[in-house]
């Protein structure tokens, strides 16, 4: 028997009120530990999704950081489209005045629909999104399989094609040009490590996206664009992982994407009932993003200047604008910290209370003890070890549902944030976590262990209860 | 084995100082059995707790076991306690949360300590007294009789030089409580173990080698009353 094993036992007999008082500590242990996961997590997240992201041109009108959230993170709905032209001449060796901008590539994205309840988002884009985009420096590395093939050069006979299908419709021509049709080729798909992991996808199996988000109001399977996974890419440990790339074709061809995909050019002195009534131009077709890869300095700057004045275009640079982003989060995380701080501060008090008012019922069991040979340091050990046992177990538990709060609730975080909570990793601050509330609840006893300790034995044994 | 001179304890009441107890000398050798009797209020419970150490008296030499108690500081009279002697009190003082056995492992624990062999020691001397089959049921879940006999077990774990007890028949019948009282005395006698009882009943004071009056030993000398 040990001096610990009294303290066990008189939190066991006091058991409702050990209970009552533990959960105080559950909930502050469980609420620093989850605000400290999510800015971890987001930091870690958001730090090391950036690389290969080097700029991303998209819409006027959007804050940067609803650019680079939505195009990196996968956050939120899109927040406009660009017309390819901008692509166009930031890829063109001369030309526009954007092909001074010297840059490695411009690979255009388009985004809106998502896959499963998960609600992967589908990212229709060009195959150089695994030829010459670099994460880290590196193409991005597959798994199994390899990258579907859809050119640039593919897109614009493609977009040729619809725009003057579309515009012969308009005018009600004779001879209307046929509809582009969605090749089979076409129908391919490479996912992302998490997909694949979560949808039991491997080669071959049919991925079909949704129109929106599941659960949303006109939702519906594009059961047309059904693909088939030609490529499983390597864990990136970022939002790529959980993405589904599609060729781009496949995006503009589906049914009810074709009617809206080009974009009418805004003119002064034109209604928008006047611009909406002009005909389609294939190099105006609607893009979610740009991903940008400047040469060098000068091309950043080249890129700086040219964007700040264009007229539908802006450029976003997530090395800028995440770290921003971050010192926001880690400013509002400190605040909750406080707060979860105070919570546990209360459930010490609490604690406090709890056992100084067992002190006076206690006093016979005590002087038993003190004329047994117990010293007064033994009784403030034992009393002070019953509030500290009582915070481990308290914080203990509270890191068991911070960990179950993250895992049940995965899914729904990272589809709203973007952060990816890995529920099944334990953090070496957990420990000092544990440790630290521990010392806080010994703390919180020792009024109580210094009120017990200093019982009067004569007294109190000659009592017959 | 111990040895009183001049030791007065008196306690305050309000602006009054009430004389607990006052023993001029009181020795009694190693192994003896002693009864130590008195009216009601004479200080028999207070000397006890005296020579336990649990108590300081307000001036006055006490000498247990070789070890002067009036000299020592609080934290070692407790170690002393813990060590050296083994109390049983009218009402037993078992801890109710605890079983049997974890009640004389109590002892141990604030004694010699809990470890090493201190769980075997426990149940042979549960064993002993008739309650190996009881030593994992909870006071409340046990006799009067089998009480004192968790009392006795735990104020022996320690093997302690001195046994104090406190009217350990008085809420009992005397047959029972006597036959487990007799047979702690033969335990104590074995072992050469010093007991001091605290009583007003004659005929457990009968039991014991000797009877020292608490009255008497206020005049000076200690009257004995030989068996």
């Amino acid at each position: 028997m040990k001096l610990v094993s009294i303290s066990l036992r008189n939190l066991r007999i006091r058991m409702v009120a050990t209970v009552l008082t533990m959960m105080s500590i559950i909930v502050a242990t469980a609420l620093y530990a989850a605000i400290v996961v999510m800015a971890e997590q987001t930091k870690a997240r958001y730090e090391g999704s950036i690389g290969g992201f080097q700029a991303i041109a998209g819409p006027n009108g959007a804050s940067e950081l609803e650019l680079v959230l939505n195009t990196v993170f996968n956050v939120g709905e899109a927040p406009g489209r660009i017309p390819l032209e901008v692509c166009q001449k930031l890829r063109e060796p001369q030309g526009g005045r954007l092909s001074r901008t010297r840059v490695r590539y411009a690979i255009p994205q388009a985004r809106g629909d998502s896959i499963s309840r998960f609600n992967f988002p589908v990212v229709a884009t060009l195959d150089e999104m695994f030829h010459k985009f670099e994460w880290k420096r590196e193409p991005l590395k597959f798994a199994e399989g390899g990258a579907f093939e859809f050119s640039w050069d593919e897109l614009i006979v493609m977009s040729k094609a619809l725009a003057a299908y579309q515009n012969a419709v308009r005018e009600e021509a004779e001879n209307v040009p046929p509809r582009p049709l969605l090749k089979e080729k076409w129908k391919e798909a490479v996912v992302g490590s998490r997909v694949a992991r979560q949808l039991n996808l491997e080669l071959g199996s049919t991925v079909t996206p949704l129109h929106g988000k599941l659960g949303e109001f006109g939702t519906h399977e594009h059961e047309e664009a059904a693909c088939a996974v030609v490529g499983i890419l390597e864990p990136t440990n970022s939002p790529i992982d959980s993405t589904i790339y599609l060729p781009l074709g496949i995006h503009l061809l589906i049914a009810d994407h074709s009617q809206g995909v080009f974009l009418k050019k805004p003119e002064r002195g034109k209604s928008p009932v006047q611009v909406e009534d002009q005909p389609a131009d294939p190099m105006r077709i609607g893009l979610t993003a740009i991903i940008l890869d400047p040469l060098d300095h000068l091309g950043s700057h080249i890129l700086r200047t040219e964007f700040g004045s264009h007229a539908e275009a802006q450029v976003a640079w997530p090395q800028d604008v995440v770290p921003k982003f971050l010192r926001q989060i880690g400013n509002a995380a400190d605040a909750l910290a406080v707060i979860a701080w105070l919570v546990l501060l209360v459930a010490a008090v609490s604690i406090t209370v709890a056992i100084y008012n067992t002190m006076n019922e206690r006093r016979r069991e005590i002087a038993i003890m003190r004329s047994l040979g117990a010293r007064r340091m033994q009784i403030l050990t034992i009393i002070t070890g019953e509030a500290a046992l009582l915070s481990f177990f308290g914080a203990v538990l509270g890191l068991v549902v911070c960990h179950s709060a993250e895992f049940f609730m995965r899914a729904l975080v990272e589809d709203l944030t973007g952060v990816y909570l890995d529920w099944s990793i334990f953090r070496p601050w957990e420990f000092w976590l544990v440790l630290g509330v521990t010392g806080i609840g010994a703390i919180a006893g020792l009024a109580p262990a210094v009120k017990g300790s200093l019982t009067q034995v004569a007294d109190n044994l000659a009592q017959n209860y | 084995m111990i040895h009183l001179r001049d030791v007065k304890k008196s306690y305050s009441r309000g602006e009054q100082s009430v004389l607990a107890c006052a023993v001029d000398r009181l020795d009694i050798g190693t192994g003896e059995q002693v009864a130590l009797i008195g009216r009601s209020g004479t200080g028999k419970t207070t000397v006890l707790h005296i020579l336990a150490g649990i108590l300081r008296p307000d001036c006055g030499e006490i000498e247990v076991a070789g070890k002067r108690l009036d000299k020592m500081g609080e934290s070692a009279r407790d170690r002393h306690r813990g060590r050296n002697i083994g109390m049983v009190y009218q009402t037993f003082n078992l801890l109710q949360p605890f079983t049997a056995l974890e009640n004389v492992l109590l002892g141990a624990l604030f004694g010699r300590g809990a470890g090493g062999d201190a769980k075997e020691r426990a149940s042979s001397l549960l064993d002993k007294v008739g309650l190996g089959d009881r030593m994992h049921h909870r006071p409340g879940e046990l006799s009067v009789g089998q009480v004192q006999r968790v009392a006795i077990c735990r104020a022996l774990i320690n093997d302690p030089q001195l046994i104090l007890m406190d009217e350990p028949l008085g809420n009992q019948d005397k047959t029972t409580g006597g036959q487990v009282l007799d047979m702690m005395l033969q335990i104590a006698s074995d072992t050469n173990k010093t007991v001091i009882m605290v009583t007003h009943d004659p005929e457990s004071a009968k039991r014991m080698q000797r009877t020292v009056d608490l009255a008497s030993l206020r005049s000076g000398v200690a009257e004995e009353a030989a068996k």
